[in-house]
């Protein structure tokens, strides 16, 4: 066999860059799209450049595929601070023995579900050491979560006080509200959720029109003629043929991934994907593979294996091969490689389902999301998908594709079949928001929104690494998590946060990996500059307090740049 | 220096790459040489028999690190491991804590005037020995509910390690970290009838569960469910 001259490494020289710590393969697309373009004068566009070298990834040009640096760290954690980590778990596992050694008999008041006396020898009903982490450890900071609002949760809101008596195991409302509130846990994107204004007051109007519910499904007699107006919109919106919108997010990937692959079909799933995309490929019954989170080598290895090796026992050519990515990973801040997802799928030729449920409306310059942002072309998407719940602030979610793609999943999915419709005020508070974006409304709220979070974004960010906290994530990406790693922070941000009038969301073992419990601040475009000065100011003040400065890389302050539209008009095409 | 930080960064799928490393070297070998033959030929992946077989057990573990763990619905998690119990002992910073816990308890050990340093170091190696027992070997379960449908409730925490797959790096400390220590224990009693015969039983408690022949034995139908 002979090596095609499009393998061999460009100009003699090998390539020893390291990509995602693995060593680049002998052959491979993306390895020969680096070196064919290795030599090419690198024109930059930050004039810090200096500054990215010392952050964990930063890269340009990328053999022309991507036309803005892509800068995403995830700084390492410090050793100390793993094993201070450890040592707090390991004490609050030595004190939750205690405390069950101590209800057991009866010494301490046991609050949590139990059999009766005369039952205790029969087949237990209640699996005691599964909940040990809920018993000991999440009802001790059972406070940070579930609060329950009383206002809209906009970029402000109000929660109802409460307080509890027995250690977090009830709790009692004092009756008083906490007003003012700062709000960084909503996903709010771009400020939709608020209850005055030209969506609410349409969304009413509406109401009073149609109803308030369908009572039917899309192929009986719940189609209206709004969903239809919606569906294009949504079609004009991204730039693709034709969209059919579900009434839920989670309850569209589930129910449509079974209707595209299923067996003899392979699913090449992303490590960090969200629970409803896994239970969709499951549902399918499809091979699902993992691929290592936003690691194009692991993508395309596992790729060229699944061509040369077909199907598991028999060998066989796959039916199709669908790549299922998210735009944002909501739980890291990273945004997905698409120019080079893109890329591969072309030249291996597998399809691509992209889940924009975070990006679409928040990233791009236009607000259309991650094929926006990165100024690619949307029907190289096969299967683009989102939601409205996160940017729109209304809920349920959309597939957008070519047209023959939606007819089929007009009478194929699921959710058309068997789920009812979307209900008509949800339906016109995402049509007159996605107006707004778009423009059509005759102002321009929509692209003022749009680049009112990416300023946000940009200068929340640089602040809270100016600061020496660790965050994880894109530099564009308005999910921030910042890392709180021992267990007991997380209860202590969050309290201490809520005295001075912040709300913000904390998450830990075991829904993340052991060392990596972090803080999520969800940045909205409804912030005024004022509301992020203050929650920045307070964050610096709790972290002082708290200790959570863990980072090593500090970048010194530079001159604030100014967000400025030119950035992104050097995108030409 | 972003390289490294990408290096240590990419140290979070070291489960996946373990399990690659499982597989026979030769194996791997002609996985590759495959991979570069045949991606010549053409556009279309037709049918292609492999002309080099691949031992079927390693194929089966290399396999297995593809499904093990990807199928499941994980509501609310940032992962998509089903079993976080499974990746612990491979996280970050552990083996370190775990070597420093043990300097702690000798230590404090050591500050009770009553024990002469060959009973210090029997104490040391019997508890350190019950303690690993216990955790590792005798507490089944997650101590979280896992969205399996509990099939890891019967396991131990020992056998839940990487999802039950042998010769890992982390069972390759875990098995030899109570040997070094029933070295220095036997050099430190001066090789004492009693203390050998205490120090041998407490050694063989712990290593004879981590044999691969007992993964998922129970004797006498002690702590079998």
């Amino acid at each position: 066999m002979t090596e095609s001259p499009t393998n061999k490494p460009g100009n003699g020289d090998v390539c020893q860059r390291v990509r995602n710590g693995l060593k680049p393969e002998r052959n491979g697309l993306l390895k020969t799209l680096y070196c064919c373009h290795e030599r090419q004068p690198k024109h930059q566009y930050h004039p810090e450049e200096e500054e990215e070298e010392e952050e964990a990834n930063a890269e340009p040009c990328h053999g022309g595929l991507y036309r803005r640096p892509f800068i995403e760290s995830f700084e390492e954690t410090p050793m100390l601070v793993a094993v201070l980590t450890y040592m707090g778990y390991g004490i609050l596992t030595i004190f939750g023995y205690l405390r069950d050694f101590l209800r057991h008999w009866k010494i301490e008041r046991c609050h949590i579900a139990r059999e009766k006396e005369e039952q205790k020898d029969f087949v237990p009903l209640y699996q005691d050491f599964e909940n040990f982490y809920t018993r000991n450890l999440y009802m001790r900071i059972r406070d940070n979560w579930n609060r329950p609002l009383c206002s809209v949760p906009g970029a402000k809101m109000d929660l109802m006080e409460r307080t509890s008596l027995d250690y977090n195991w009830t709790f009692e409302y004092t009756g008083r509200v906490v007003h003012d509130v700062i709000n960084l846990g909503s996903y709010n994107y771009l400020g939709f959720a608020e209850n005055t204004g030209p969506c609410a007051d349409s969304a009413a109007e509406l109401t009073v029109k149609y109803g308030v519910g369908v009572a039917s499904t899309r192929q009986e007699i719940g189609n209206l003629d709004r969903h239809e107006e919606l569906e294009k919109l949504v079609a004009e919106f991204l730039g693709v043929d034709s969209a059919m919108a579900f009434g839920m997010g989670f309850a569209t990937n589930s129910m449509n991934i079974p209707a595209l692959s299923g067996k003899g079909c392979l699913i090449l799933s992303d490590e960090l994907n969200h629970a409803s995309l896994v239970l969709g490929a499951r549902l399918s019954g499809s091979i699902i593979r993992v691929f290592k989170h936003n690691n194009m080598q692991s993508l395309e290895k596992l790729l060229r294996e699944a061509i040369v090796y077909g199907q598991p026992r028999t060998h066989r050519p796959w039916k199709k091969i669908l790549i299922v990515v998210e735009g944002i990973y909501s739980m890291e801040g990273s945004i997905v490689r698409l120019p080079e997802v893109v890329a591969l799928k072309k030249h291996y030729q597998a399809y691509l389902y992209l889940d924009e449920a975070h990006s679409i409306g928040a990233l791009g310059p236009r607000g259309r999301g991650v094929v926006d942002y990165f100024g690619l072309d949307p029907r190289d998407v096969d299967v683009m998908m989102g939601t409205f719940t996160k940017s729109f602030g209304a809920a349920g979610g959309y597939i957008a594709g070519k047209r023959e793609l939606i007819e089929y999943l007009r009478s194929h999915s699921h959710s058309a079949v068997y789920a009812t419709s979307m209900s008509p005020p949800v339906v016109e508070q995402i049509i007159t928001s996605m107006k707004c974006i778009m423009g059509k409304d005759g102002t321009t709220i929509g692209l003022e929104r749009v680049q009112q979070l990416a300023e946000n974004t940009v200068y929340f960010r640089k602040k809270l690494q100016e600061m020496g906290f660790i965050i994880y994530g894109n530099e564009d990406s308005p999910v921030i998590p910042m890392m709180l790693y021992m267990p007991a922070k997380i209860g202590a941000f969050g309290r201490e946060m809520l005295k001075r009038n912040i709300g913000v969301v904390g998450v830990g073992f075991p829904a993340t990996p052991i060392i990596e419990s972090r803080a999520r601040f969800c940045i909205s475009a409804a912030h005024t500059k004022e509301m992020l000065d203050r929650a920045l100011s307070v964050i610096s003040e709790v972290g002082d307090l708290l200790q959570l400065k863990y980072s090593r890389h500090r970048i010194q302050p530079s001159l604030v740049r100014p967000f400025d539209d030119n950035v992104y008009e050097e995108i030409d095409d | 220096m972003f390289c490294s930080t990408l290096l240590r960064r990419q140290s979070r799928g070291k489960i996946f790459r373990r399990v690659d490393e499982t597989t026979s070297t030769s194996a791997r070998v002609r996985l590759f040489a495959l991979v570069n033959c045949t991606h010549q030929q053409g556009d279309k992946p037709f049918l292609f028999i492999a002309v080099v077989s691949i031992n079927t057990s390693t194929a089966r573990f290399y396999l297995r690190g593809f499904n093990a763990g990807c199928t499941r619905m994980n509501v609310g998690v940032a992962h998509s491991e089903v079993n976080p119990n499974t990746r612990v002992m491979n996280s970050r910073g552990i083996w370190l804590t775990y070597a420093l816990g043990v300097g702690i308890l000798h230590i404090v050990l050591l500050s009770i005037p009553f024990f002469s340093v060959p009973v210090v170091w029997t104490l040391t190696n019997v508890i350190h020995n019950f303690g690993m027992y216990v955790f590792m070997h005798a507490v089944k379960g997650t101590p979280f509910e896992t969205p399996d449908q509990g099939k890891a409730r019967l396991l131990t925490h020992w056998e839940q390690l990487d999802y039950g797959v042998q010769f890992t790096s982390s069972r390759k400390f875990f098995t030899i970290s109570p040997i070094i220590l029933y070295f220095l224990a036997s050099f430190y009693t001066k090789y004492d009838t009693t203390h050998f015969i205490i120090n041998t039983a407490s050694l063989l408690s712990v290593l004879i569960p981590k044999l691969p022949q007992l993964h998922g034995v129970r004797l006498f139908g002690i702590n079998k469910y």
